[in-house]
Parts: C-alpha cells; structure tokens; sequence
C-alpha cells in the first residue's frame, strides 16, 4: 500500500516529507562538502603561489652560490699562486741574504784593509812633511 | 821511510803572559797530554808554532824542555814565525795574533795521520785518548768535542783524572755540541785526518780581521766540501783564566769592532773560503835554528795578497746537509 502510495505521488512529482527531510539533510551536507573543498582548493592555491616564490627565491639563491663557487675557484687557484710566489720569494730571498753575507764579509776585509794601510801610510810620512805647523 | 805519527798534535802560543801566566798553564796541560799519550802508546807529534815571538823574552821552546823533561825532543816540531807576518797579515790592528795563520803554519807541516788542532790551556779527556789508541778514526771526518770549563783551586794541584772529572770544579754547565755544526769552542778541538785538512786548506786567512768565528767557519768549510762532523764522545777539559773570551763573551757588546778578538757578529756561519795555495806560509824561508827547530823568516813572497775578495765564497748546499747559516744583521 505504501509503495503504491509512493509511487502515485511520484507521478505528480511528488516525494514524502520523510524522504524530503532525508533529501534536503543530504543536500545540505553536499553542500558543506563542497564549501569546505574549495576552501581547500583555496588553501592549496596560496600554498602553491607560496612555493612558486620559494622556488623562485631558490632559483636566485642557486645562481648566485654558482658564481659564489666560480669566484670561489678562482679565488683558490690565486692562492695557489701566491702560495709558489711566496715559495719562489723566500729561495730568491735566502739567496739575496747568502749574497748579502759574502758582501759583508768582503767589505769587513775591505774596511780592515784600508785601515791598516791608512795606519801605515801616517806612520811611514813624516808628520813635519805635510803639516804647515801653522797655528791657529 | 818513517811512519808518520798517527796524530800531530797542533798548537800556538807565545811568551807574552797572555792570560797571567800562559807558560804555566801550558806547561801543566802540555804534561798531563804528553803523560797521556805515552802510557797510552800512542805515537803523537807535537808541532807548536811560536807565533810573533817578543824579542825581549825567552822561546818557549828554550824553556819547555826544563818544564818537562820526559818530553822527546825528536816528537816536536817547533816552527818559530818572524813578528812581521803577524804584523802585515794583520787587517785589524786590535788583533794581537793571528791565531788561525798561526795554527796553519803547523797544519801544513804536520806529518801525522790526522791532525789535532787545540789549545795550550786544554786537557783532552779519556775518550779522545781512547778513541786515538783504538785507532778507530775515519778520514773525512771532522771530529768535535765539547769543552768543560774549570775553575781550578788557587793551590793549583797537580792535574789528574779526579781533578778533571770533579763536577765541583766544573765553571758551569758542561756544553752539548749541536747538530749540525756542534760548533761550540772549536777552536779547542778541531782532529781530521791530514789529506782531508790539506784539501780544504786549514783555516780561513782570507778573513783577517777577526779571530773570533774563524773555527766555526772551518766547519761550514768542512761541510761545504762533504766533510762529515761528528761528536768524538767525549770532552776537553779548559782552565779558565782571565782575559778568556769564555768568561765575558759580552764584554765589548755595543763596541765589537774595539774586541781584541775582532767583531763576533761577522758572518763566519755563512760564508765560506778558498785559501791561497800558499796557506799557512808554505812559501816562507825556513832554516833549522835548533833540534827539530824553525824560524820562518818573512819574506813577502809568502805573503797572501792584503785583499782577495774572491776568495770568499758561498758555502754548497749539499743534499742531505745542513744549509748554510743563518743571516744575521751586523750593521
């Protein structure tokens, strides 16, 4: 009898309040679903913009420590060398200071020399030769 | 053919009081070696060269024999050297001797295996008198000793082992030679056998104007011709007495160039030498004055040139070897 009831009713497009409140509960909760995934959707837009930037950011980042690196290398293969200018220095150096040694040494000798012939040159002329004896 | 000694034992002085009383001291250490060397067998020449002698005193020559009479005549080798060539070789005038020159007179004219060069006032301890009767010395081998420097009693008794051995008398802390040159008091014990101390020429007498670091210099030479230096083993024993650079080192800081021993900032780690041919007055007449007695007459044929600059040279790197000191600034 229900059924029969059911159905004359859904011939004039009709349904039961029961099933009306069923229906109408289920709408309703569609439509929160649906809220509530666009907000979502929403959400996951902004992440996305936000990555994008990040990415970006990253980009720029990655790009820079490249030349970082570069200048880096660079900047290495300076030290190296300076590292052999500063080798190569220290041997002209030590080379400079053995020269130095024999030239000291040779003007000791020469120094040494010229004082003993000056000494002997002043002992072997008599003084009253060269001297005007004039006073003064 | 006679055998030569195994070792010439070279040395310098003259009577001139030098030190206070220089003929005592050297006669005590002269007797002591000499007791030495003869219980030990050890067959030694002793070549002393009276350098520059003062014309108003005795030879020391004329006096060591009545010092010690149980001294051979026929082992010694007495070259008496004319006062000109101290006076002309000279190249600075506060230089009383010429030490160096000195000891190579008697180096180019040892006869023995290897030659020892010292000091009058040193007592060469046991190890050297061993290692000399073992017979255990190698040709090209500089060796060293360390020095130990004594503060012997007023009384002065008689010098033996305990004596010399007595840590009490010791002056102050013993030296340890350093590699590579172990260049401490060199000029108390230089022994390298004859051919190795003819190659290299004895002593620098290009650089007169010190006496101070010509034996350090002797071993960057030894070095620098591939010599080897070693640590005989075991000490000299020196009496200190005054006017010993030993005692004041420092005593001219500030006014080296006035130093009776010449400036000791020179270069003498640093620099090395080539002798004349004529080193250690080869060309010099020499007559007979006495039993195994010389006089080197002077004569300016022997005479190195006053200036040779060239014969100061760089000392060689050798690898495996030391390089050459350090620069030290003088001026």
């Amino acid at each position: 009898m229900r059924r029969l009831f059911a159905a004359l009713l859904a011939a004039f497009g009709l349904v039961s309040a029961r099933r009306y409140e069923t229906l109408s509960r289920s709408l309703d909760g569609l439509k929160a679903a649906a809220a509530e995934w666009k907000k979502k959707a929403s959400e996951a837009e902004a992440q996305q913009r936000s990555m994008q930037a990040e990415l970006s950011r990253h980009s720029q980042l990655v790009v820079k420590l490249r030349g970082s690196v570069e200048k880096w290398k660079e900047y290495h293969v300076d030290v190296k060398k300076l590292r052999d200018r500063l080798a190569d220095t220290e041997r002209e150096l030590m080379v400079a200071r053995d020269h130095l040694m024999a030239i000291e040494v040779k003007l000791d000798i020469l120094e040494g020399a010229a004082n003993v012939l000056d000494k002997r040159t002043r002992s072997s002329v008599p003084k009253d030769r060269h001297e005007s004896g004039a006073r003064a | 053919m006679v055998t030569p000694p195994v070792v010439s034992l070279v040395l310098t002085g003259r009577n001139d009081g030098y030190g206070g009383d220089f003929n005592a001291r050297f006669f005590r250490s002269l007797r002591f070696n000499h007791q030495q060397f003869t219980e030990r067998g050890i067959a030694y020449e002793l070549v002393f060269v009276e350098w520059a002698p003062p014309g108003n005193a005795r030879l020391i020559r004329d006096q060591v024999f009545d010092a010690i009479p149980e001294l051979d005549a026929a082992a010694c080798s007495w070259y008496v050297v004319d006062p000109r060539y101290q006076e002309l070789l000279s190249l600075n005038p506060r230089l009383e001797y010429l030490e160096f020159p000195a000891k190579n007179v008697g180096v180019r004219r040892a006869r023995g295996r290897f030659v020892l060069t010292s000091n009058c006032d040193v007592y060469f301890g046991r190890r050297i008198f061993e290692v000399l009767a073992e017979g255990t010395l190698e040709p090209r081998v500089l060796y060293r000793a360390p020095r130990h420097d004594l503060t012997l009693p007023a009384e002065r008794p008689p010098i033996d082992w305990s004596v010399l051995e007595d840590p009490g008398n010791l002056a102050g802390p013993a030296h340890v030679l350093k590699r590579p040159y172990m260049g401490s008091a060199t000029g108390d014990f230089v022994l390298l056998d004859r051919e190795s101390f003819h190659e290299i020429g004895g002593f620098n007498e290009v650089y007169r104007v010190a006496r101070i670091g010509i034996d350090r210099n002797v071993l960057v030479k030894a070095l620098s011709s591939g010599l080897r230096i070693a640590d005989i083993g075991g000490p000299v024993y020196h009496e200190n007495h005054e006017g010993s650079y030993r005692l004041n080192p420092t005593a001219y800081a500030g006014r080296e160039t006035e130093a009776p021993w010449g400036d000791r900032r020179w270069h003498s780690g640093g620099v090395s030498y080539v002798n004349p041919p004529t080193w250690g007055l080869s060309d010099a007449p020499v007559r007979e004055i006495g039993e195994r007695v010389w006089y080197l007459d002077f004569s300016w044929a022997a005479m190195p040139p006053l200036v040779d600059l060239q014969r100061i040279v760089l000392p060689v790197a050798r690898p495996g070897s030391p390089a050459p000191g350090l620069y030290v600034r003088k001026r």
